[in-house]
């Protein structure tokens, strides 16, 4: 018997009703703590006037960081803050395109240096968090005040919650941005690039890029409490700050914003780091939706009556790397037999049981620019052993890296890389195994010290550029870490550098097309797998749309009474 | 008393270098550093790893570090975690009243229920009911914590429905702030209705795992100590003048059985502080344990030395409290021999 989705309202924002337990200094805890008081006597007011609120519960699996997207990458801290904010442009849920959300329209340039955003009029800032109302609607101030703050040493934030701006830096925006401005009006944002780049847009649609309140800011430092702005946060978002209780739960209510309200009154985060523990409240109608299932739990999800289990392509690969400076990996024909020589299908069957599909290109089949026509390489030892006599290699002792943590694209690297061994053995490849800690072993496989070896990727903003780049050589000739195999190819190259100086789709996805193409005939690396990624849910949820980019996202979603 | 007392805290002190010593070495000793273990496939460019290793004191020296870190600890100061950049103090008093909690129902669970079942086993010495309670008491010392939540959970939470899967409080239902951070006081502080009762059911099920081990090595421990005392002479004399079977190990035989009891019980403090991390992660459970855990994955060292140290300080102070109490209990320590 399913119990009903209803709770009580929060209450209406009551000055200063929201604290996050986590974060406050001692003075000001009990402040917060006060404050937090006032929150729970207003809604106990709204509860005993009986003001009933449809309330969705979401098992996450860990505590946020803190609440603000520039400064973080893991996607537990991404999530939180989510409902909280939006960018100029964001992913319509549930795909990879990025579409018009604080910024109404933007142009290009032509000489595709300039980008002028035109601001939604009439956006609001949640009021009444942390005891903050704010005076003015959204402007290009904030816009400034968001992208200056991670990008100038100087910017009164930049140093507030030891910023380190990691995906600011990560997907090259130093090197890229030259200036935001105002434009002719508050409504109006230019942003100034030093090249032109199409995957900017993407990168805008990125969590890092999220807009944040300049008013805010400048009221908590008057304050004296700047730490607070990364801890409470104030936004435009669907879902404004509630409270947040470290290791246990975060809440956030409705917000009748520029997006319109939410189909829900209250979004509650319950953080359950045990995935079996997870599955158990889903079935217990503890909350609703659950992120991360435990494969071996799948079979009994699907077959529960009270369950659904979404599943999508997963935006990943996992490959194989083959270090082109290190004979005879140097020669394409010994590449290539090892792509023959290796049992795909079982590896799917063995390794991925099922969630997983069989990877012919670099980027997976979900992303637009993929390239159906590319023919994998077929198993067949027999011919394998054949091109590697051919290349003069009758026998070879070489190492097989694998990494020794599960991870979205490769659920169990150890017993792929053993199911390899075995198949290499078999052509007269002797690989012997080796792993480090994760992090020795990331370091190690980019210095290049391996042969072969095991590693993926995960796709940040749905761009065929941020994958492609981890082939991708400097403008000398040179590769750069993340290029795993060490492989260079100038016709590959100048593609790439290309692609990104256009805005054109459909050109673009004619350069991405034939990097495929000499992607796939250099074998700059063996393809293995795309990963399936599950979202489990009641049957009771309507509405969720699950995102390539693993994100969980809230606003349209829906729980029947 | 005093003099003994004094002693006691003489020796905590050596206990603490090495408390300190230890914990600095073995979290360095595990591969990987903070900032390396947050990244993804990208990797970091080694001049920016430089950079964000020196913002953190990471590219000191290692003794230089361990110095800082013994004069911070003796000024008072535990360190800043390096996740959430909040004063290590800070996020522990906000955690530890969960796991206090958690620990103290569990204690009182084990405590109760062990000397019981100790007491009864012994005063029927052989028969089947000995024979199932110590049968019991083993299975349960034996008992992996983690399987044994879970199975407890898909039996009462989602195979009978009578408790709760996880955490402390229906988040449908209720909503109360963390006055005291425990939840019995805080739902009752709260005066919403039935938050009493819901906060009374999260908690069934991580005391029962939680106390499962030391309940066993309780029993087992009380009934081989009421065993030796029920041959003892006085006990015999107390037979002898007629007493009640219940008088003579009620009140004869359990005070004197119970002296090595007790010290079995403040030893049994580290033992459900450890089962704490564990029961914490199963149950959702906002305390310590499971922000260790979490620390550990981010090789948080300040959130990790400084919360061990917490940890391991609160276990000693027990002990020393337990040793006074057995000097109260125990007429020849509390009488100087």
């Amino acid at each position: 018997m399913p119990i009903t989705h209803k709770g009580f309202s929060m209450p209406p924002s009551p000055a200063g009703g929201n604290a996050a337990h986590g974060s406050i200094t001692k003075g000001k805890q009990m402040s917060g703590t006060f404050k937090t008081l006032l929150a729970a006597t207003a809604m106990m007011s709204v509860m005993a006037s009986g003001a009933w609120a449809k309330t969705l519960v979401y098992c996450s699996e860990g505590s946020p960081e803190n609440f603000t997207p520039s400064i973080n990458t893991t996607g537990t801290s991404l999530d939180a803050a989510r409902p909280v904010y939006n960018r100029l442009v964001q992913f319509t849920p549930g795909t990879t395109d990025p579409a018009p959300a604080l910024a109404e329209s933007y142009t290009v340039s032509d000489d595709g240096l300039t980008i002028t955003f035109k601001l939604r009029a009439g956006v609001k800032w949640h009021t009444g968090v942390n005891g903050f109302t704010p005076t003015r609607d959204l402007t290009a101030e904030d816009v400034i005040w968001s992208f200056e703050r991670m990008s100038k040493p100087d910017h009164p934030y930049a140093k507030v919650s030891a910023g380190a701006y990691d995906y600011f830096n990560d997907m090259g925006m130093p090197d890229l941005l030259a200036s935001v401005e105002k434009g002719a009006d508050d409504l109006t944002v230019v942003m100034k690039l030093k090249e032109p780049n199409a995957p900017i847009i993407a990168n805008l649609a990125m969590d890092f890029a999220t807009i944040q309140s300049a008013e805010y800011a400048k009221f908590l430092m008057d304050k004296g409490t700047p730490e607070q702005f990364d801890q409470i946060p104030v936004g435009t978002g669907s879902f404004s700050f509630v409270d947040y209780q470290k290791d246990a739960v975060i809440r956030y209510k409705a917000f009748d914003g520029w997006a319109g309200k939410p189909k829900v009154d209250d979004l509650v985060f319950a953080i359950t780091p045990d995935p079996t523990a997870r599955y158990a409240k889903l079935k217990a109608n503890e909350c609703q939706i659950m992120i991360a299932p435990n494969p071996a739990d799948l079979p009994d999800m699907k077959a529960n009556a009270d369950v659904t289990v979404m599943e999508q392509a997963g935006l990943n690969i996992g490959y194989l790397s083959m270090n082109t400076l290190k004979p005879p990996f140097d020669k394409v024909e010994v590449r290539q037999a090892v792509a023959m020589a290796i049992d795909k299908a079982s590896i799917l069957k063995e390794v991925y049981q099922g969630a997983g599909q069989n990877a012919k290109n670099p980027i997976p089949p979900t992303m637009w620019s993929y390239d159906d026509s590319t023919v994998d390489y077929a198993y067949d030892p027999a011919k394998a052993k054949e091109m590697l006599a051919a290349a003069g290699v009758t026998s070879l002792e070489t190492d097989l890296w694998y990494m020794p943590v599960q991870r979205p694209y490769n659920p169990n690297g150890k017993r792929m890389a053993e199911m390899m061994q075995a198949d290499l053995a078999k052509v007269g490849i002797n690989a012997k195994l080796v792993s480090y800690e994760w992090g020795e072993y990331r370091k190690r496989l980019q210095a290049g010290e391996h042969m072969m070896g095991l590693l993926g990727w995960t796709g940040d903003n749905g761009d065929p550029d941020n994958f492609f780049f981890l082939a991708g050589c400097d403008k000398d000739g040179k590769p750069a870490g993340q290029n795993l195999s060490k492989w260079c190819d100038a016709k590959f190259n100048e593609d790439m550098m290309k692609a990104r100086t256009l805005t054109d789709k459909a050109e673009r996805t004619k350069l991405y097309v034939e990097m495929q193409k000499i992607h796939h005939d250099n074998v700059a690396w063996m393809d293995i797998a795309h990963s399936t990624v599950f979202e489990p849910m009641r049957k009771s949820v309507s509405g969720y749309a699950v995102s390539p980019l693993g994100a969980h996202e809230f606003q349209n979603v829906d729980v029947a009474e | 008393m005093f003099k003994f007392l004094l002693k006691r805290l003489a020796l905590t002190i050596p206990t603490f270098i090495a408390l300190m010593f230890i914990t600095f070495t073995m979290i360095r000793l595990v591969p990987g550093d903070p900032i390396e273990v947050r990244r993804g496939e990208r990797g970091i460019d080694p001049a920016r790893l430089e950079l964000l290793r020196h913002e953190m004191g990471l590219d000191q020296p290692v003794w230089k570090q361990f110095l800082d870190y013994v004069n911070h600890i003796l000024h008072g100061d535990f360190g800043v975690s390096l996740v959430s950049k909040t004063p290590i103090t800070q996020e522990f008093a906000k955690l530890f009243p969960a796991t206090l909690e958690l620990t103290l129902c569990a204690m009182i669970l084990a405590t109760i229920l062990g000397v019981a079942a100790g007491v009864f086993a012994a005063s029927r010495r052989g028969s089947i009911y000995d024979q199932a309670l110590m049968g019991a008491a083993l299975t349960g010392y034996s008992m992996p914590i983690f399987w044994w939540g879970l199975m407890l959970i898909l039996l009462m939470s989602n195979t009978l429905g009578l408790t709760p899967v996880s955490g402390r409080v229906d988040l449908i239902k209720y909503f109360y702030p963390p006055v005291t951070g425990f939840a019995l006081f805080d739902s009752l502080w709260s005066g919403q209705k039935g938050a009493f009762w819901d906060a009374v059911r999260h908690l069934i099920l991580p005391s029962i795992v939680l106390a499962t081990v030391p309940l066993a090595v309780i029993a087992r421990m009380t009934r081989s100590s009421m065993l030796e005392v029920l041959e003892e002479d006085y006990v015999r004399t107390a037979r002898a003048k007629g007493l009640s079977p219940r008088r003579v190990i009620g009140i004869h035989a359990l005070r004197n059985a119970l002296i090595p009891v007790v010290t079995v019980i403040g030893l049994q403090v580290g033992t459900l502080l450890a089962g704490a991390v564990l029961t914490e992660y199963i149950f959702s459970w906002p305390g310590i344990g499971h922000w260790l855990i979490e620390s550990i994955g981010r090789r948080d060292y300040p959130a990790l030395q400084g919360g061990i140290m917490l940890i391991a300080s609160i276990v000693i102070v027990v002990n020393v409290l337990i040793d006074m109490l057995y000097g109260l209990i125990n007429p020849r320590i509390r009488h100087g021999n």
